[in-house]
């Protein structure tokens, strides 16, 4: 490792529209957010590379606790993402139902759905959420 | 590289656990500090076992929220209070699972040859915590608790990506199953529903149990006959839809503790040594992996502890699993083998799940019912697995006395342990 922070690297690069991983040079797999090894086998042969921002929207709900930093953007949707290079991710997701709960069922009967990457400031930093 | 036979096997020869519930006002645990409230587990466990402070030869500590324990140095804290003092101790914590793989730790110190007699204590206080005249207490704000508790999540990228334990561990996997085995919402609520009657039946058989009360007598104190009704009523909101408020753990103050000691002395202190045959941990940056209903975090230590124990999934007869969140009473079940993939849920439905049925599971009412005190709760399910095989788990003890039990514990988040204990003869 370099005396560069990987993780201000990743924030730094969201402040320019772009999402940063990483992809593994022994098994070929992508981590993301962006670590020191790979996620899948622990190489630590891996170089940042920039992501697709496409992914499949799992599942989603809201929480009716949210954590207290959050708690003036409540409700929102938090969910899981498939991203197309194959991490999962969990993050806050935009353009769903969170309080109609039998809207959330119809959607939910339609699960997994397409979705694209959409980097927004939440509560103070900016995060990579999900748009369906 | 690992072996699965350690050189000397290791026995549970007593167990201890507190009441679970609310130091400020839970009869047994009132008023006590949190060195008390760790002495009182490990005096039942010493006393259970017939061993003294001076036969002891090391002791582990483990306590998780030193926010509202305001406590770490455990070991240093506590060994005087236990009659311990200037012997080999350590503080250990692996979250919510801590006390359970405390009994491969010490699993392992027997089995290196180095020390017999171990005492494994587990002690968290995290509904109040201290002010600044001894040994007063006040309520800890739930916001604040898990904002601290979130300190055992990647903080660095998924708390501030709105990190939520509700959805990801409650939420997801429910709509995973009914995904995956094409059951409707309302059937998933129908098994969580009579899974929770179960939960709640154990717990009011479990003196120590923080619930006090079944569903139906619940129901019946705001005045609903019904509690299918009370399920759906505005007193059981939804914590993440579609999980309810009662699917979710219980957070109280607790302590446990158990003395293990070599096997082949175990007989000296007990005609029931219960012995740790296997154990396996894996540990998991994430609230999600690739198939949310079968994570590699608990897959892999359950397939390990099998393996190491000689075991397989038919010969379990008592199995506890970590259900902070209910469904995972559901979904570990599955994962562990007990029940078989996508027809578990039968088993809530039908309630054979409680102390009388033929698939017991969480006999103490798990999270929920017994409550859930951290870093103490695998220690309390390592105490209902052993009272149960021993006999002595009293109104809920289940009728054909277990000869296996596997005890899981997951850590938050995440840390998985799994303890496979066998009774002799
Ligand atoms: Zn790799």
């Amino acid at each position: 490792m370099s005396g560069e922070s990987i993780v201000r690297t990743f924030y730094a690069a969201l402040g320019e529209g772009k999402i940063l991983g990483t992809k593994c040079g022994e098994c070929g797999s992508y981590s993301f957010p962006p670590k020191t090894a790979c996620t899948e086998c622990g190489s630590r042969d891996i170089e940042v590379v920039e992501m697709s921002g496409d992914g499949e929207l799992q599942f989603y709900s809201s929480g009716g606790l949210p954590p207290l930093r959050f708690a003036d953007y409540a409700p929102y949707a938090y969910g899981l993402v498939k991203l197309k290079e194959g991490p999962m991710w969990l993050t806050m997701i935009k353009g769903v139902e969170v309080v109609d709960h039998d809207k959330m069922e119809a959607f939910f009967t339609t699960l997994p759905v397409a979705v694209k990457a959409k980097i927004a400031e939440v509560a103070g930093t900016n995060i990579v959420t999900f748009e369906v | 590289m690992s072996q699965l036979r350690l050189n000397r096997g290791s026995s549970i020869v007593g167990v201890g656990c507190t009441e679970f519930g609310n130091m400020l006002e839970t009869p047994g645990i009132k008023g006590l500090c949190t060195e008390e409230l760790a002495v009182k587990a490990a005096f039942e466990a010493l006393d259970d076992s017939g061993l003294e402070p001076k036969d002891i030869d090391a002791f582990f500590i483990g306590g998780v929220q030193m926010s509202t324990a305001h406590m770490f140095a455990h070991y240093s804290r506590m060994c005087d209070w236990l009659g311990l003092q200037r012997k080999p101790g350590l503080h250990f914590e692996t979250a919510c699972s801590t006390t359970n793989t405390g009994a491969g730790l010490a699993a392992m110190a027997i089995g290196s040859g180095r020390w017999d007699n171990i005492l494994v204590v587990g002690v968290d206080s995290i509904l109040s915590h201290p002010v600044d005249n001894p040994p007063e207490r006040v309520p800890q704000d739930a916001g604040e608790l898990w904002t601290t508790t979130d300190y055992g999540a990647d903080q660095e990228y998924a708390v501030p990506h709105g990190w939520d334990i509700a959805p990801g561990y409650g939420a997801f996997p429910t709509l995973a199953y009914a995904q995956r085995y094409g059951l409707t919402l309302a059937q998933m609520d129908e098994i969580m529903f009579n899974m929770h009657m179960t939960v709640r039946r154990q717990a009011v058989l479990e003196p120590k149990a923080f619930i006090k009360q079944d569903l139906p007598t619940l129901a019946a104190s705001v005045g609903i006959p019904d509690p299918w009704e009370f399920w759906n009523s505005q007193y059981n909101p939804y914590a993440a839809w579609p999980t309810r408020a009662l699917s979710c753990l219980n957070p109280c103050d607790g302590a446990s503790a158990y003395v293990v000691t070599p096997a082949d002395k175990a007989k000296q202190y007990t005609d029931t040594p219960i012995d740790i045959l296997g154990f396996d941990w894996a540990a998991y940056n994430g609230l999600a992996d690739k198939d949310p209903l079968n994570w590699d975090v608990d897959r892999l230590p359950f397939e390990g502890a099998y393996k190491m124990a000689g075991i397989a999934p038919a010969d379990i007869d008592y199995l506890s699993v970590h259900d902070c969140m209910q469904i995972y009473q559901l979904v570990l079940a599955e994962v562990a083998g007990y029940l078989e993939k996508g027809q578990g849920y039968k088993a809530f439905l039908e309630r054979r799940t409680g102390s009388d049925g033929d698939k017991p599971i969480c006999t103490h009412g798990g999270k929920h019912g017994k409550g859930h005190a951290f870093g103490a709760s695998g220690g309390s399910d390592i105490y209902e697995a052993v009272k149960q095989m021993k006999g002595a788990a009293g109104a809920r003890q289940i009728a054909k006395q277990p000869a296996i039990s596997v005890v899981h514990n997951a850590g938050y988040c995440m840390h998985t342990a799994v303890t496979v204990l066998g009774r002799r003869d």
